[in-house]
């Protein structure tokens, strides 16, 4: 019985942040601090000739400029990926701060620190940058013709593909080809989409001249993003202190690693000021300089029997990176492996992903991480499949969908796998039986889809997954639990206390968590790969063995009874239930621990274990109503229905079904950057960029399939990403139901759907 | 040139000089240190950075400074009243309508604005009146239950 695991316990940094309390690295403000601006190309492509800050270093307020000239030239990953990637496999570390060539609009040139924002920004006008404009490719078409302009010829000589062809290979797909009696094959167009998390990136750096570095900052992966900095300035790594404040408003992926170049950037600048530097990216950059989704297009073929059964699949994916690496490489393989093949019974796999840069803002990580693609690809090639054989896409995906006791080719294994009841779960919602099929005639027609998928609890094996923790017993009998993991909105830091309290055997209002900081807290790799609560709980849960084991071997000593007979329930020591007679008195920790650290006895563990993957499953259901006059589509309904072992905390993993949710809803509808050449990217505001709103959320049914998984933390698995992923898939279903057309390109704009209406039906 | 500032903010009388051309949402930071009230866009684009200004929601960030003269400010840090939470901020708190928290402040002190002028309202009005306010992260359910249940509660307490 859990007391913590399983409860609605209401977060713990819900006070701070309701009412004003809570930090976030843009209300640091240190003594003595500057503020920065940074100077960006309005070139997609040039070399950088010359800069030249003589004028703006005159102006009164300015302390220190910053350009290629006077910072280090070192060659990085503004991502984890620089740290995490596993031998053999090599990161591409093709980013500088500055660097002699520009390769997108908004490629850093500059930068400047002055007392105030507006000096700073002022002095920017005032720096004469020398272009030598290049040639310049947008589209990974374009990028992959022969004789096109080299964006990174130094990490992709001659051609645009960047890290190499991303290959996945199971069974033999091709000599299996044939096998198959039915063969269904698409392609599906994706667009590039905004984490717009609400807090845009931002560092305040503050640089001790006698060699120390201290930086607030925005990271979901503090860890990593100090060993990028201590790289980049060529200093040891424990004389680099990252620290979230604590709090982070939003990640999404977008920061793990470096907060797109803040972190660096600032600290650029204070070495060179020798004070502390302030800089916050203004909503406008973080729209058009920080890492995106990737856009681009999926082929998928499917090879199957008449009966349904699935032979082999084939995709190749072509994904517009930008211009830069960062996670590029290692989400064309999560697209290849969880987004397209990981879900369904599939034999025979062959997947090829590719890579491209193009002189555009990068794309790097998003919530689902090439997951969302790989399945919006896939589930429609599986929708056409049964139209094709003239099958139920609920019954079909039945038919294949991977099961308990299932072998993959992962090199994991199906640890547990209620996919089947999360897809039965979801029609159901809908209303599936009722709904599905109904031919319509009038000008407002309605529709139900569905999709489903699978994806992580970490990144291991693809990436390095490592977490470290300590545990203590303080002397007044509470319990810390320290790790570096940060709190960028899931709640990770309230559920992993939870795990925490209950694995200890301590009340959850004795225990504490230092957490988001590298001075504090021991290496973990942050929050990234719906990973924080299932691999650091792992751990905590194996560390509070040691821990209880510590503590009663010296209460068993200093009580004078055997430690095999004792137990801590709710931070009191007691016999164990099944103890032989006489039971002792309850000795509360407090007690305990008081005279443990009197008898200079301290309750300390520490360790290091990452768990090795448990995948989640779901599936999401939609309702939705198209206008036939406007183009129009309503949601009338999302039903997801997930599969990630135990909830910990239900509320908090609805909260996370619920955000994906309307994000994907986003992504199947509305968002979208649009490029316009010689300009850059439209979308460069929320005015400009169309989230969702409140008063488009639709209904929306959050169902957890019970489940539990064996090698979770008290059963549990991954979620932070899942909300994000069949969404789009289910949406698009939907609107083929309600009026017979399918949408191969997303997002469904009432512009495109209306003329794709006026095509097939006519004015 | 700086320009005299009488205000008061949160119940407390506030006298400096700034710098006209500043926007609100700096003198409460910069000036007051008054962190809570957050900045999303500075575009009004997002709602972040909305307080309460002589009852109304406003957002402070496209507000000139000297538009708070003799003005009545509340922001979030003046919500809560003798250790005492709002309903809103509790119902926030227990609803799981805070993830990342980065908008809450904003979206407290709308919905604040919104049930002191309209203690009843619907589930469309909510979600009306607060669509200018983005949240990323919760999807917006759990934000909208939160503040149905508060207007309850608060309806509760004034009938007692
Ligand atoms: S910060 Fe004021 S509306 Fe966004
Ligand atoms: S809680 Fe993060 S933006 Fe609303």
């Amino acid at each position: 019985m859990t007391k913590y695991v399983g409860k609605n316990i209401p977060r713990l940094d819900g006070y701070d942040k309701a009412t004003g309390r809570g930090l976030y690295t843009t209300d640091i403000y240190l003594p003595h601090m500057l503020h920065a601006a940074v100077l960006r190309s309005p070139y997609a492509h040039a070399k950088v000739i010359s800069v030249d800050v003589s004028e703006a270093e005159k102006m009164e307020g300015v302390v220190a400029i910053a350009t290629k000239d006077n910072t280090p030239r070192t060659y990085f990953n503004a991502t984890a990926s620089m740290f995490l990637t596993n031998l053999p496999d090599k990161p591409v570390l093709d980013q500088q701060i500055f660097s002699d060539v520009v390769r997108y609009i908004g490629d850093e040139v500059a930068a400047v620190a002055a007392e105030t924002e507006a000096i700073a920004k002022e002095a920017l006008k005032k720096i004469k940058v020398v272009y030598e404009e290049l040639p310049a490719v947008y589209n990974v078409d374009d990028a992959m013709k022969d004789g096109a302009p080299q964006v990174q010829p130094d990490f992709s000589p001659g051609n645009n593909v960047c890290g190499g062809v991303v290959k996945i290979r199971y069974g033999d797909a091709e000599a299996n080809w044939d096998k198959g009696e039915v063969f269904a094959e698409t392609k599906v167009y994706m667009q590039r989409i905004k984490q717009a998390q609400l807090e845009t990136h931002g560092a305040v750096a503050d640089y001790n001249p006698k060699g120390h570095l201290k930086v607030y900052s925005t990271t979901q992966t503090p860890y990593p993003a100090k060993m990028i900095l201590a790289t980049i300035f060529d200093m040891p790594a424990s004389n680099v202190h990252v620290k979230n404040p604590p709090y982070v408003g939003g990640g999404f992926g977008v920061r793990i690693g470096l907060s797109a170049k803040a972190e660096a950037i600032a600290s650029a600048l204070s070495i060179l000021a020798k004070r502390p530097v302030k800089y916050i990216y203004s909503r406008s950059e973080d729209f058009l300089t920080s890492d995106s989704r990737h856009e681009g297009y999926i082929v998928s073929k499917i090879s199957a029997m008449k009966d349904g059964t699935f032979v082999a699949l084939d995709t190749r994916a072509y994904m517009n990176t930008g211009a830069y690496a960062t996670l590029g490489v290692e989400l064309a393989g999560v697209t290849g492996a969880n987004g397209t093949s990981g879900a369904y019974r599939f034999p025979n796999i062959h997947y090829d992903g590719y890579v491209i840069y193009t002189n555009q803002e990068t794309a790097g990580a998003f919530r689902g991480f090439g997951a969302p693609q790989g399945a919006f690809a896939l589930e429609t090639c599986v929708d056409q499949l049964a139209k094709q054989l003239g099958r139920d896409p609920l019954d079909l995906r039945l038919q294949n969908a991977l099961r308990d006791g299932d072998e993959w080719w992962f090199p994991y294994p199906i640890t547990s796998c209620k996919l089947m009841d999360c897809l039965k779960e979801a029609a159901k919602s809908i209303g599936w039986d009722e709904k599905r099929g109904k031919k319509q005639t009038g000008t407002i027609r309605r529709g139900v889809g569905i999709g489903c998928g699978t994806h992580v609890s970490n990144g291991a094996p693809f990436c390095l997954d490592y977490n470290a923790a300590f545990m203590r017993i303080e002397v007044d009998g509470s319990l810390l639990v320290s790790s570096a993991v940060p709190e960028i909105g899931p709640g990770s830091t309230t559920g992993l206390l939870q795990i925490a309290a209950d694995a200890v055997g301590v009340p959850m209002e004795n225990a504490r968590f230092a957490f988001g900081d590298t001075d504090v807290a021991p290496f973990d790799v942050g929050s990234h790969a719906s990973r924080t609560l299932y691999s650091a709980g792992y751990l905590l849960v194996r560390l509070a063995v040691d821990l209880r084991e510590q503590i009663f071997e010296w209460a068993g000593k200093f009580l004078d009874v055997d430690p095999s007979t004792l137990d801590l329930v709710d931070g009191q020591i007691v016999s164990k239930c099944d103890a032989a007679e006489p039971h002792i008195e309850p000795t509360p920790l407090s007690y305990l621990a008081h005279q443990a650290h009197l008898r200079a006895k301290q309750f300390v563990v520490s360790g290091c274990k990452a768990p090795t993957n448990s995948p989640p499953f779901h599936a999401h259901a939609a309702e939705v109503e198209v206008d036939m006059e406007t183009g129009m589509i309503k949601v009338l309904k999302l039903a997801a229905a997930h599969d990630v072992g135990v909830a910990v905390n239900p509320i908090l993993v609805e909260g996370q079904i619920e955000s994906g949710l309307i994000m994907g809803l986003g992504y199947a509808l509305r968002e979208e950057m649009t490029y316009q050449e010689g300009k850059g990217f439209y979308n460069d505001s929320y005015h400009k960029y169309m989230l969702p709103t409140m008063d488009e959320t639709p209904e929306m049914e959050s169902i957890i399939v019970e489940g539990f998984d064996p090698d979770g933390p008290f059963g549990v698995k991954g979620v932070g990403e899942c909300g994000m992923i069949p969404t789009a898939p289910a949406i698009v279903g939907a609107v083929e139901d309600a009026i017979g057309i399918r949408f191969y390109e997303i997002p469904l704009t009432p512009g495109r759907v209306l003329k794709k209406i006026k095509e097939v039906y006519g004015d | 040139m700086k320009e005299r500032l009488v205000t008061t903010v949160n119940g407390r009388r506030i006298e400096r000089y700034v710098d006209p051309s500043m926007r609100l949402v700096d003198f409460l930071r910069d000036e007051l240190l008054l962190t809570g009230t957050k900045i999303g866009c500075k575009q009004g684009e997002c709602g972040a950075c909305t307080i309460i200004m002589n009852g109304t929601a406003v957002l402070s960030c496209i507000m000139p400074v000297m538009k708070a003269m003799d003005a009545e400010i509340l922001t979030i840090e003046g919500l809560e009243k003798d250790g005492k939470l709002h309903p809103i901020q509790d119902e926030f708190i227990k609803g799981g309508a805070i993830q990342c928290g980065f908008c809450t402040p904003g979206f407290i002190m709308g919905a604040k604005a919104l049930l002191d002028e309209n203690p009843s309202p619907t589930s469309e009005e909510v979600r009306e009146e607060l669509s200018g306010h983005i949240c990323r992260c919760t999807g917006y359910k759990k934000i909208e239950d939160a503040v149905l249940k508060a207007a309850e509660r608060l309806r509760e307490e004034k009938d007692d």
